[in-house]
């Protein structure tokens, strides 16, 4: 395993030959998902030559910028159908959408790597099915694995309860996958212990969204470049979501718009936006809210709102507290809302918005920025930019979000930021949207629904909260941790509390197998599970340490991208066929159909599915009425004698945006550029079908998802989240300590660092970068190996009713001994740079390859009112270890700084 | 590092007779020690069955420019390994930071592909300066950048592959390219003349 982490650059690589197979996919990683086209041929044919007429691309070799090159890293050799084929996989040049013209980013410019070849670091996937047996993970047979795991899981939903059986699954791994596990998790096994890879819960990531009435991807990828003022928080998206910046952001930015980025450190992205003008408000983790409370703050002082916008198109005294329609008193924003800590009248009036923020005084400018360490200034700046400054040009202007933001104070600043691009006039109009711009690309179906009301955990008032699964596993409940593609561990954060438990749980109980008799390893689980300890299902692609190396009882190999036809949807909601171009390698199989079998073994019914367009068109009928609705594919597939996958191969990589209609009268299929469009017109909606048949139109096509269909203003509380704030801002020689990504590895850790030489040489170690004051003054230089650790890593560990108001603040549960304090510890190469604030850190989050993740530096306490962590909130201190091997050779990593322009 | 055998009378010359050498340089390059690596390491290919020195060898020995007569952080053009699409390349003494593949007394002469292995930019005139770091970029397309102390290692952007080093001799006061390390942009061999016929 990771054999081959030197990287020796080819200087040739073959070209396809006019006979090549072409073949469309999208990219597997972030969620832009860029279109790729597969050119497949055997080993057996000829190699396409350097003439037009030689190659498939019909170019004439060497080619020009921008045109149909192929780097030696985007070539493979897999096999298909039990030969081997060689694989050309470069970005569609002929792309209209996304990445236009065939631009790509590093992660997916590289992605044939990817694809299994015994050949290469790609050598280790998992291929058999592998059974825990005296203490060593051994190949048995697909039948011996699911009677096995099928055998534990009726005994302990049996004699444990359905909450026993905890599902801890990803849920972007394509429609087909996602449907069966929460079909099967929800539907079938009714577990309320249920979370996706990112959140110890099932609940939103960005609540305050949610609360407003904003869909997290309502927005187009052309939306983001027709804004004249665009507001980025918490990301670059030219290190994360590359093609929106590359083709969208930044050709706005040469034509003039203008941008404000929230961000404590800066990257190549900002750095260009800045040479342009840019403002960066470089602000200490989880002072957002303070600065956005800030700016509301003098916009409506000064009158700069946008009126007629709040007129026409938010929620005033009546329609916030009576709820037209549906009435709000039963509704889960009601319920979070109930004490008046959100809720408004409004903008205006005694108890508006307006009044509110004026009020409070952690929105006074001065207060906020001394605060947030930045100057007072870039406040008023900023106002003036979004609003036009009462100029009476009022700037088209859109609000963009991603995980340095909503996950540091997770309720407060996605209210802050929705209110902000509320009164700026934000949220429903071409080029005045509001958004994330996205992590993972969105592939989830629901099978079922959450069983709400078997989860124990209760916050005060009327409501029950999804239940936590961390917890509820750190507390000894959950006998069977049944784990679909992530780490769970350090993908979760204070993670050496969860590795104690685990360790605890599994282990080092007694009841270990040592034996190869299906029965007795029936037997020995069973009493692991009814002795109090735990048994571990793992379906991966790799084994991953330590859910699959070290507790995993069963493992199922999985097949992945471009080894099955899957479904998934990007950041605009662009719903795409992933084909199949190779043979999945050895016994791996799509997870779909490891749970069908699981299920059937289980006794449930409904998993009889022959292939994965089956999967996809029996879960179609669930996407109705999402932001990424494919029901009408299908119904418009049927009436043309096809399959839904079938249809959607041959809208090949521009695929269609959801939701979709269908209109029967012209057979036309439809997409919808973006959500919220109070700017479509009846006339267009007719045209679309969107009234006929099977169509399903809602509230969120034409306005906001809220119960008026109007805007909720909301008040973003500091006072929730300050307690936890102020605990956690550095103490003596700390420093606060936040993480994300790098360009060069997002989403495809997996992949990159530990299997691809190229990227691998680039990072071959996690790293931190630290501000050259607070190096120097600690003896710190780039490339020395540091130690980042803590004695103050609070771990939430029960799971609790809340009964007065505040049981759920985190300076209640420090009082009440819900929260213990723990440690934790990660080493990184130094990158000594002023790109980072001073006296703060960033590390990558996740590095798998080598040592602990930072992860393990974050408290684990959930935000008060989501129930979602905040994970880029953490302190270390930082001393240095030694120099790593990298500080004085030329191979290995760089120590220049990502922000040269 | 060795020095080539023999007196060099023409400005260009197969580095044919210099396969050794050329090979050690290699290894010296991407291992820093030339002890220390496999054969097996160097013939890491795509290409099952092909020898990479062999291609390495095919190399043209180009006489770029004499190491007395570069200044400082004064990068200069040149083609190489022809005079053919995409061959602009860049010669450049870095102040006196040692770089991977560095010639010179104080290593620090290096030599690269002007043409950003992502898409093609043209990478003229963007090479920077700042503290001791040496880079190249960012890309007027879609803004790479490279080190240039550590074999053009991507920093930050969307290259497909390390930006080309051009392999360098030193000979008294002459610096010959004799190789490539990566594959050129634009081309499916570096070398088109061993393609055609």
């Amino acid at each position: 395993m990771m054999s081959i982490k030197e990287y020796t650059p080819g200087d040739s690589v073959p070209l396809p030959p006019k006979g090549a197979e072409k073949i469309t996919t999208c990219c597997d990683y972030c969620v832009v998902a860029c279109g790729y086209n597969v050119y497949r041929w055997p080993t057996s044919m000829p190699n396409g030559g350097p003439k037009a007429s030689q190659n498939a691309f019909g170019e004439d070799f060497p080619v020009a910028m921008l045109r149909s090159w192929v780097a030696p890293t985007q070539h493979n050799v897999v096999m298909y159908q039990g030969k081997p084929h060689n694989v050309v996989i470069v970005p569609d040049r002929d792309s209209k959408v996304v990445n236009i013209g065939g631009d790509s980013s590093i992660r997916g410019g590289t992605i044939a790597q990817k694809c299994f070849n015994p050949k290469t670091p790609t050598r280790d996937r998992l291929i058999h099915p592998l059974l825990r047996i005296n203490g060593t993970l051994q190949p048995v047979s697909w039948d011996m694995a699911l009677d096995v795991a099928a055998a534990v899981g009726r005994h302990v939903i049996r004699h444990h309860g359905a909450n026993a059986y905890s599902v801890k699954q990803y849920s972007y791994q394509f429609v087909e996958n996602t449907y069966a596990i929460s079909k099967f998790a929800k539907r079938h096994v009714r577990t309320a212990s249920f979370a996706f890879h990112d959140t110890p819960s099932d609940v939103t990531s960005t609540p305050g969204f949610r609360d407003a009435g904003f869909d997290n991807f309502a927005p187009s990828y052309k939306d983001w470049g027709d804004a004249e003022v665009l507001m980025i928080c918490g990301t670059d998206p030219y290190e994360t979501k590359t093609m929106i910046f590359t083709q969208f952001i930044r050709p706005a930015i040469d034509r003039g718009m203008k941008t404000i980025w929230l961000n404590p450190r800066e990257t190549a992205g900002l750095a260009y936006a800045k040479s342009k003008g840019a403002l960066h408000i470089q602000l200490y983790p989880g002072t957002d809210n303070l600065v956005l409370g800030a700016i509301s703050r003098v916009i409506l002082e000064r009158g700069w709102e946008d009126k007629e916008w709040i007129e026409s198109w938010v929620n005033n005294m009546w329609e916030s507290s009576s709820g037209f329609g549906q009435g709000t008193r039963n509704t889960p924003w009601q319920w979070r809302t109930t004490w008046g800590k959100f809720q408004t009248d409004g903008v205006y009036g005694k108890r508006g918005y307006k009044q509110w923020v004026i009020s409070r005084e952690e929105y006074e400018p001065r207060r906020a920025a001394a605060l947030a360490g930045i100057p007072v200034e870039q406040i008023y700046q900023a106002a003036e930019w979004l609003t036009g400054g009462g100029s009476g040009k009022r700037p088209k202007a859109s609000f963009g979000i991603e995980k340095g933001f909503y996950w540091s104070n997770n309720t407060g600043n996605t209210n802050a930021i929705s209110s902000l691009a509320t009164i700026c006039g934000a949220g429903g109009r071409p080029g005045r949207m509001v958004g994330r711009f996205g992590g993972h690309q969105r592939g989830g179906t629901g099978g079922g629904k959450y069983p709400r009301n078997k989860s124990p955990e209760k916050v005060p008032g009327r409501r029950r909260r999804a239940l936590d699964t961390d917890r509820w596993l750190v507390s000894g409940h959950t006998r069977l941790a049944h784990v679909v593609g992530t780490t769970w561990i350090q993908s979760m954060c204070g993670t050496e509390g969860l590795v104690e438990k685990f360790d605890e749980l599994v282990t080092n109980n007694p009841h270990q197998v040592s034996t190869s008799d299906k029965a007795g390893i029936i037997a020995t689980l069973k009493r692991r599970v009814d002795s109090g300890g735990m048994v571990v299902l793992d379906h991966d692609i790799y084994l991953r340490d330590p859910i699959g190396s070290r507790y995993a009882d069963i493992i199922f190999p999985a097949a992945t991208w471009g080894e099955e036809d899957f479904v998934r949807a990007n950041g605009e909601r662009r719903i795409r066929l992933y084909s199949k171009f190779y043979d999945a390698p050895g016994e791996a199989k799509p997870d779909w159909w490891i749970i069908a079998q699981l299920a059937k073994r289980m006794g449930f019914e409904g998993f009889d599915w022959k292939d994965s367009n089956e999967v996809c068109e029996e879960s179609s009928r669930f996407s109705r009425g999402s932001r990424k609705a494919y029901h009408m594919i299908k119904i418009a597939a049927h009436r043309e004698g096809k399959t839904l996958h079938q249809k959607l191969r041959e809208m090949g990589t521009e695929g269609i945006q959801g939701p979709t209609f269908y209109n029967y009268a012209t057979g036309e299929l439809h997409g919808t550029v973006r959500l919220h469009d109070t700017t479509l017109t009846e006339a267009e909606m007719e045209s679309k079908g969107m009234y006929q048949g099977a169509n399903m139109l809602n509230k969120k096509t034409t306005h906001f998802n809220s119960q008026t269909g109007r805007v909720n203003i909301q008040k973003h509380p500091w006072s929730l989240f300050s307690d936890y704030w102020e605990w956690m801002s550095p103490k003596g020689d700390e420093l606060w300590h936040t993480n994300g990504r790098v360009n060069e590895v997002w989403q495809s850790g997996f992949d990159d660092l530990e299997r691809r030489p190229y990227i691998a040489q680039r990072w071959p170690e996690n790293f931190v970068e630290i501000h050259p004051d607070d190096a120097g003054a600690r003896g710190i230089e780039s490339g020395d190996w540091v130690l980042l650790y803590s004695d103050r890593v609070p771990y939430y560990v029960h799971t609790i009713k809340g009964v007065s108001d505040d049981d759920f603040q985190f300076s209640e549960l420090m009082k009440n001994g819900h929260i213990k304090l723990g440690k934790g510890a990660a080493k990184a190469v130094a990158l000594v740079t002023p790109a980072v604030k001073r006296g703060v850190m960033f590390s990558y989050f996740l590095n798998p390859a080598k040592g602990q993740a930072t992860n393990s530096l974050q408290g684990r306490v959930v935000d008060n009112v989501s129930g979602n962590y905040n994970y880029k909130i953490g302190v270390a201190r930082v001393r240095k270890m030694g120099e790593s091997p990298y500080k004085g050779e030329f191979v290995h990593m760089s120590f220049a700084p990502r922000n040269i322009v | 590092m060795t020095t080539p055998v023999g007196t060099i009378k023409r400005e260009e010359e197969s580095a044919a007779g210099h396969g050794l050498c050329v090979m050690t340089r290699r290894r010296f390059l991407m291992t820093g020690s030339a002890a220390a690596v496999s054969v097996s390491t160097i013939s890491l290919s795509l290409f099952p069955g092909r020898v990479v020195q062999a291609e390495v060898v095919e190399y043209p020995r180009k006489h770029i420019a004499r190491l007395s007569a570069l200044k400082d952080d004064q990068p200069l053009e040149f083609n190489y390994p022809d005079n053919e699409a995409n061959s602009a390349a860049m010669l450049v003494k870095m102040g006196g930071v040692k770089a991977g593949g560095g010639i010179g007394p104080q290593g620090d002469v290096v030599a690269f592909s002007y043409i950003c292995s992502h898409q093609g930019g043209p990478l003229q005139n963007r090479y920077k300066v700042v503290d001791n770091h040496r880079v190249l970029g960012q890309c007027p397309l879609h803004l790479s950048t490279f080190d240039l102390t550590r074999h053009g290692i991507v920093v930050s952007g969307q290259a497909y592959e390390n930006l080309p080093q051009v392999l360098l001799e030193l000979e008294g006061d002459e610096i010959y390219a004799v190789g490539i390390m990566g594959l050129l942009y634009g081309r499916n061999r570096n070398l088109i003349k061993s393609q055609k016929g």
